[in-house]
């Protein structure tokens, strides 16, 4: 693994204003690569927190930047707003007295489908793929932002190496919808491994409600919200349901953004 | 190369104590973190890594999620124990994020505060709709979301947009050198992400129905 202790990383997200869930994985990150020693300095901003875009390069002392968006898709976010706040031109940019290297979102990067099976083996463990039909659920309608074109992606990867008995995106507002995961698996077991960043409302209330899993009953949720993962598998409409936490909580993270860095140096010193 | 942790342990130990609502304490052992109203109070819950000061940041007294930090909310009843001023600049960074390297860069002058109306001509989005904010609309809208009492601590570094200022907040609440010696100044030099949602409100809830 490489050392750039004379270089910064910033690992961008996008944050809440509404609860502390949306950047716990982006935290929790910079902690993880922080404790490696591999930067001389690692930092997170947001765009719905502090520190924002805007703030975030007064805060950094060395001035070799790596940014790398911690988002699951390519869209709205890492071409225009991140870049926007930032300041970003094409390739690295000289911004004051800083160089800041603009690197792909996490999202993009081939180990995904590494992954989302890693999760899915975990959380249902023994269970063979070739009887089960493994899910993975993106946002959908948010067309700015290609959660759907992400999703499908993954899922041809995935389904190309033909482990599984089957792999399907679904989304939770437009179709294919997750809500109707019985209609749209054949297997008797059913692997559900949402597509986003981080938990919050879509992954501890709406999916579980949309997949029959939970109840509406806003705020409950919020007691406990992770026990909806601690109750696998699930028995329901003639199925073995497992349910899994968001991907970008697997600590495998860490890697893909080592790895956006290197990608960026690759394309940029060639 | 700067070094931000050694330019807060020089403030540290040349009298520095205050940030926002915490006090900093210099101890035996190193140093220890706490809300200024409890600088005197025993039976304080301790904690001693610096990683615990995001959920000491997150949580008001109440419990509810305080998502601007600069708040005059944070919560009372605990200490933070802490070895060395990396561990301070960690745990203040959670505490008070880019408060502490805002502050340096606006000494040494490299801070360019951004008029509010440029903020929100930059805006894209569903935040397009902002640019529509008046400059009365926008003195009252800062006025109630900045005020030092009750909304946020920082003191402003911008205008709304060339010499027209805020005149319903105090003269202090613009002044970065009304900060006591022994106090960092929390500086706002851009309107952050909570104004310009709360100027989408007022634009949305104040314009005639169609
Ligand atoms: S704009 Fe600045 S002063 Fe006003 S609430 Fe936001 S951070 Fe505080």
């Amino acid at each position: 693994m490489f050392q750039k202790t004379d270089s910064a990383l910033v690992i961008a997200g996008h944050g809440s204003t509404l609860n502390p869930d949306s950047s716990t994985p982006t935290w929790k990150l910079a902690e993880e690569i922080r404790g490696r020693g591999i930067f001389g300095e690692v930092h997170c901003a947001f765009w719905k927190e502090e520190p924002s875009l805007r703030q975030i390069l007064h805060c950094v002392d060395r001035e070799d930047v790596y940014v790398v968006p911690n988002f699951i898709s390519e869209g709205y976010f890492t071409k225009s707003v991140i870049p926007r706040e930032l300041g970003l031109g094409e390739g690295p940019t000289r911004i004051g007295r800083h160089l800041v290297k603009y690197c792909d979102p996490v999202g993009n990067h081939p180990r995904m489908a590494e992954l989302l099976l890693k999760r899915a083996a975990e959380i249902a463990p023994g269970v063979p793929p070739e009887k089960t039909s493994l899910f993975i659920v993106g946002h959908g309608t948010d067309l700015n932002e290609n959660s759907a074109v992400a999703a499908k992606r993954e899922v041809d990867r995935i389904a190309a190496l033909g482990r599984y008995r089957e792999v399907l995106n679904a989304y939770m507002e437009e179709a294919p919808l997750i809500a109707e995961w019985d209609r749209l698996a054949t297997s008797p077991n059913v692997v559900v491994v949402p597509f986003f960043i981080a938990d919050g409302l879509h992954s501890y209330e709406d999916i579980p409600v949309l997949l029959g899993i939970a109840t509406e009953s806003p705020g409950a949720a919020s007691a406990d919200r992770s026990s909806v993962f601690a109750k696998n598998p699930y028995r329901l409409r003639g199925r073995t349901l497992y349910y899994a936490s968001s991907i970008g909580t697997e600590a495998g993270f860490a890697d893909v953004i080592l790895d956006q860095v290197a990608a960026f140096d690759a394309r940029h010193t060639a | 190369m700067r070094d931000t942790t050694q330019e807060l342990e020089r403030w540290l130990h040349a009298g520095g104590k205050f940030v926002g609502q915490i006090i900093v304490m210099h101890t035996e052992g190193g140093w220890e973190l706490r809300h200024a109203d409890d600088a005197r109070r025993g039976e304080l819950a301790a904690f001693s890594k610096w990683e615990d000061a995001r959920s000491l940041a997150n949580f008001d007294d109440t419990g509810a999620y305080r998502a601007l930090k600069t708040a005059p909310n944070l919560r009372h009843g605990w200490r933070l124990v802490l070895p060395d001023a990396q561990a301070v600049r960690l745990a203040l960074d959670y505490f008070y994020p880019a408060m502490i390297g805002v502050w340096l860069a606006h000494g040494r002058g490299e801070i360019m505060p951004v008029e509010f109306h440029d903020t929100l001509a930059r805006q894209t989005g569903m935040y397009r709709i902002t640019q529509k904010l008046t400059h009365e609309q926008a003195q009252r809208l800062i006025a109630k979301q900045c005020r030092t009492n009750g909304g946020c601590l920082k003191t402003i570094l911008w205008q709304i947009s060339g010499d027209v200022a805020v005149p319903l907040l105090p003269p202090e609440k613009f002044r970065a050198g009304a900060t006591p010696v022994d106090s960092m100044p929390l500086l706002c030099h851009e309107g952050c992400n909570f104004l310009v949602a709360a100027a989408r409100k007022m634009v949305k809830d104040e314009s005639p129905a169609p």
